[in-house]
Order: structure tokens, then sequence, then C-alpha cells
């Protein structure tokens, strides 16, 4: 079977300028209610009452899209970093707990000399 | 005998935006009787009450403008032609007197009628005639695009005939999470055009699992390395677009987006699978997600209830909606190495039908879902159990070689 020519579409089809469509608003509305959530660092500064074109609606829907997948990675980075530290708390924690075998048998004279004392 | 079903793996969707099924493939009625297009009976009546019959004089943008509504009150108008008394009946008369009431002329009205020829759709029209078509897939509801790319998300709207954000209501999750989270685990993933296009399923799935989602070149990629997952859902370009390495038109066909912009995205997805290792393990569903407001002839049948209803005061009609009635009629077409040339199907779909679907296919039993989708046919059998060779699309028994070719 012949390759089949798929044509091109024309120069005049790409136009940032027009008038922002139902279906991108409503997607602007949907990534707004997504923003609001998250924290104030990650949100853009952008008044989405005033988009009115399409190019003005894909700057702020890259905005916010790339905003949640950068929250979502930070706070992945964070809990990674959290689960390493915890162990090395317990493990000093229970490096304290456990009394050396030197240490052990002097704080057991000591405490018992100071509990004869009380006596 | 074995067929193409025991070495499917991987299901791909591909959903476009807003264009009838009359509208792109009626013309191949002519190519091919037996798939239900456009005949010299069909009309409409405008606001003089003259007849107004479809003619292929579609043009690739610029000529629907405004936008033809598609919301839920338009949609009820297009498909009862202004009929609100309790028993009517379906007539499909309304769309031109549904676009005259956007801009109040009656020429341009008429326009809503107008379909593609053949020829202007050259990969649509040759994957309809070189794979399987149906003559029966419907959107979910008479209604817009958020609603109805619910439903093949989460085989339900909740309730939702709008397209303001809404919430997931348990048990029913999206068919993502539950492949996911299935054991033996699946792979899923939603490719977005890039992220200044995005996705349209943004408060629940980008918002909560945004590692579900990945770009379209990772898509091109994936097919050419062979590391697709086992279900993949593909959305276009929805905006026009600056980037660094050029301009992105937009590719979803949406009004006033360039055609041929989404004809170039089909053959793509369809190359970049052809060419793939994984092109004998593979199916592609190419679908549009609702018909735009734009004329379609076949009644769309009622369906099974969904558990939710839309009140009265959100319908925009007055009248309460229990998910009982389906959408217009919509392009859609599946293709494989394995599905005879010319087929075409006549059992009722709906997008319900894709997580239907892929949950029996690669999950098996799985209740959790809402009527609508226990309902809802599905197009591709499930593996090992005894197939209907009647509902068997991927039939042949040994894979062909003479799919068409693009030059992209």
């Amino acid at each position: 079977m012949s390759v089949i020519q798929v044509p091109r579409p024309s120069k005049n089809a790409m136009n940032p300028d027009r008038p922002v469509n139902a279906l991108l608003l409503a997607q602007v509305e949907h990534l707004q209610h997504a923003e609001r959530r998250l924290p104030l660092r990650y949100r853009s500064e952008i008044y989405t009452h005033a988009i009115k074109t399409e190019g003005e609606a894909a700057v702020y829907i890259r905005e916010v899209t790339e905003a949640i997948h950068k929250a979502h990675a930070d706070a992945a980075a964070l809990r990674a970093k959290r689960a390493r530290r915890p162990k090395k708390e317990f493990e000093i924690a229970a490096a304290a707990e456990r009394p050396s075998p030197k240490r052990s048998s002097r704080a057991n004279k000591d405490s018992s000399a100071a509990a004869r004392r009380k006596k | 005998m074995p067929t193409g079903l025991d070495s499917l793996e991987h299901i791909v969707v591909l959903m476009m935006e807003n264009r009838s099924f009359d509208h792109m493939l009626g013309s191949l009625t002519d190519v091919n009787p037996q798939i239900d297009g456009i005949t010299d009976q069909l009309s409409n009546p405008d606001t003089t009450g003259s007849p107004v019959k479809p003619q292929p004089l579609a043009e690739f943008q610029g000529q629907l403008d405004p936008d033809p509504d598609h919301h839920f009150p338009a949609v009820d108008l297009q498909i009862f032609g202004g009929d609100t008394t309790p028993n009517r009946v379906a007539n499909m008369q309304g769309f031109v007197k549904s676009y005259f009431n956007q801009r109040r002329d009656v020429g341009h009205s008429q326009k809503i009628m107008y379909h593609f020829k053949q020829a202007d759709l050259p990969v649509l029209t040759t994957l309809a005639l070189q794979f399987a078509v149906f003559n029966r897939w419907f959107a979910s509801i008479p209604g817009p695009t958020i609603c109805n790319r619910a439903f093949a998300h989460y085989g339900t709207s909740f309730g939702r005939v709008d397209m303001n954000p809404f919430d997931v209501i348990e048990p029913f999750k999206s068919i993502y999470s539950r492949l996911i989270n299935a054991t033996p685990k699946h792979t899923s993933k939603v490719y977005y055009y890039d992220t200044t296009s995005s996705t349209m399923e943004v408060v629940n799935l980008l918002q909560n699992e945004p590692q579900l989602f990945g770009t379209y070149q990772q898509f091109l990629s994936d097919c050419a390395k062979g590391l697709l997952p086992d279900y993949s859902f593909v959305e276009p370009n929805y905006n026009d677009h600056e980037t660094d390495s050029g301009e992105e038109v937009a590719s979803d066909q949406h009004p006033d987006h360039d055609v041929q912009a989404g004809e170039l995205l089909i053959a793509e997805v369809y190359m970049a699978l052809k060419n793939s290792p994984l092109w004998p393990n593979t199916a592609l569903l190419v679908v549009y997600d609702e018909h735009g407001g734009i004329y379609d002839h076949v009644v769309p049948p009622a369906c099974a209830k969904d558990k939710f209803s839309a009140p009265a005061n959100s319908t925009g009609t007055g009248v309460e909606f229990d998910f009982d009635r389906l959408g217009v009629r919509v392009p859609a077409i599946l293709i494989s190495p394995w599905i005879p040339k010319g087929t075409v199907v006549n059992r009722v779909f709906d997008h319900a039908s894709i997580p239907a679907t892929v949950t029996k296919f690669f999950l098996g039993d799985y209740s959790q879902v809402s009527p609508r989708e226990m309902n809802a046919d599905i197009f591709i059998e499930p593996q090992g159990q005894a197939v209907d060779p009647a509902r068997n699309l991927l039939s042949l028994s040994t894979m062909r070689t003479d799919c068409p070719e693009f030059n992209v």
C-alpha cells in the first residue's frame, strides 16, 4: 500500500490571540481550584479573570500544572529525607538506653553505694 | 485457533474533541453502505421552517464561529427539536435551531449541517475503512467535555452534566487507580501533550496523582522503545502555544482549532504504534468525547440509569436527568493489525465502555463500578475464557501486513 500524504495545517492555523474558548476557561477554573490548595510559594501571580485569549490561558495552564508537579516532587523529596533521619535518631536513642558493659557495672556500683548511703 | 486477541497486551485510547460522527465520517456511506452516515433523506429545519440538508462543505477552520453550543440544554434542543413535553420523542431536528440561537443568522446556522468529504480527512477516513468503525458509539451524556471525559476515566460523571470541578465519590475509582493498585500490579499512564496543554482531569487525577502523567514526547519514546504501560490514555494539544522548539498548533479539533492539525496527530499516534515493537500486541481506540453541537442523525438510545442524578436546578432544562440516555454519536475507530479490513460494528457503546473494557481485560471480575459501567458493552473481549467469535474484533489468526502508512 502506498504511503498516504497527510496535509499539514495552514500557516494561519496558529493563533494564540484567539478568544479563549469555554473548554479552556473550564480547564483554567479547574486548575485554579487546584492552585488554591497549593502553598503560597507555588502559586502563580496570574489573575485568571483577566484571561481573554488562548495564549494567556496557555501561560496559566503551564504554570499551575508545573507547580502541582513541583509541589508533589518537593514533598516526595522531603519524605525521602525524613525517612532516612529517624533511623539514625532511633539508633542514637537506643544506644543511650543500652548501658555499656564498663559503665553499667560502675553505674551499678555507684547506684548501690548511693542507695546504701540513703539508708 | 488463536486469534490476535491472544497477543494483546496493551490498550491505547486517544480521545479527540467535539466532532460528530456524521460531520467526520458521514461521507463514508458512499464508500461502504454498511457505515451509517449521510444520505439524501436527512435534514433539519432552520428557523424559517425550511429543511436544511447535510452538505460536504465543512472547512478545517474559521467556519464554526461561534463554537457551537454543546452544553446540556442546547444538546437537549438538538436531540428533541425543542419539544419539552414529558412524553417527547427524540428526533435529532434541533441542530440548526440551536446554532441559530448563538448568532441569530439563518444562513450561518445552516453550517452546523456541513460535513467533511472523505478526501478532506485522509487519516481518519482511511483508518475507519481499514480497521473497525463503530456505527453506534455515543457520548456518555448529552452534554459537554468534562463530564463525558469523566465517563472515560471513572465510568461515571458522579451526577454532573456541567463543566464544573467534581469530586470523585467512592467506591468508583479511576481506571488508572484500579490498575496500579491491583494485585498483581498493572501499569497505566495518561499522556498529555505537554504541561502547557495539560490534562482535562485536573482536580482529581493531576492534583492527587501527578505521577500518572507523562508527555506526548514520552509517549512517542515509549512506543519506540517498547515501554508502553498496559493502558494508556492520550490527550491532544488543547491550545495554540509557543515552545522553545517552535509553535505548537492545537490538535484537539475542538472548534475553532484546525482540523488538519488533529489529522496529523492521529496519524502520528498511529504510526508511532505501527512502528513500535509493540504493534502486534497493541490496540488503539481513536474516539471523540462529544459531538460539539454538530449535526448527527442517529437518535441516542436510552441506557441503564447511573447511581447518580443531576438535579433539575443543575441541568439548565429545569428537569432532573437520571443519566438514562446517551449523548450524540461520535466517531470511534478501533485499530489493530489483527482486525479485518472494513469491519463495521453495530453494537452500542459509550465512554463507560472504556474503563469497562480495560478493567475486564486486565483485572477480570471487579465489582466496584458504576451502574453505567456495569451495563456498558466492551469492545475487547477478555482473554482466558471462551470468546464469542461474533464479538471478537481482533479476530484474524494471521497479522495483517497491509496496514496503511501515513507520511508524518
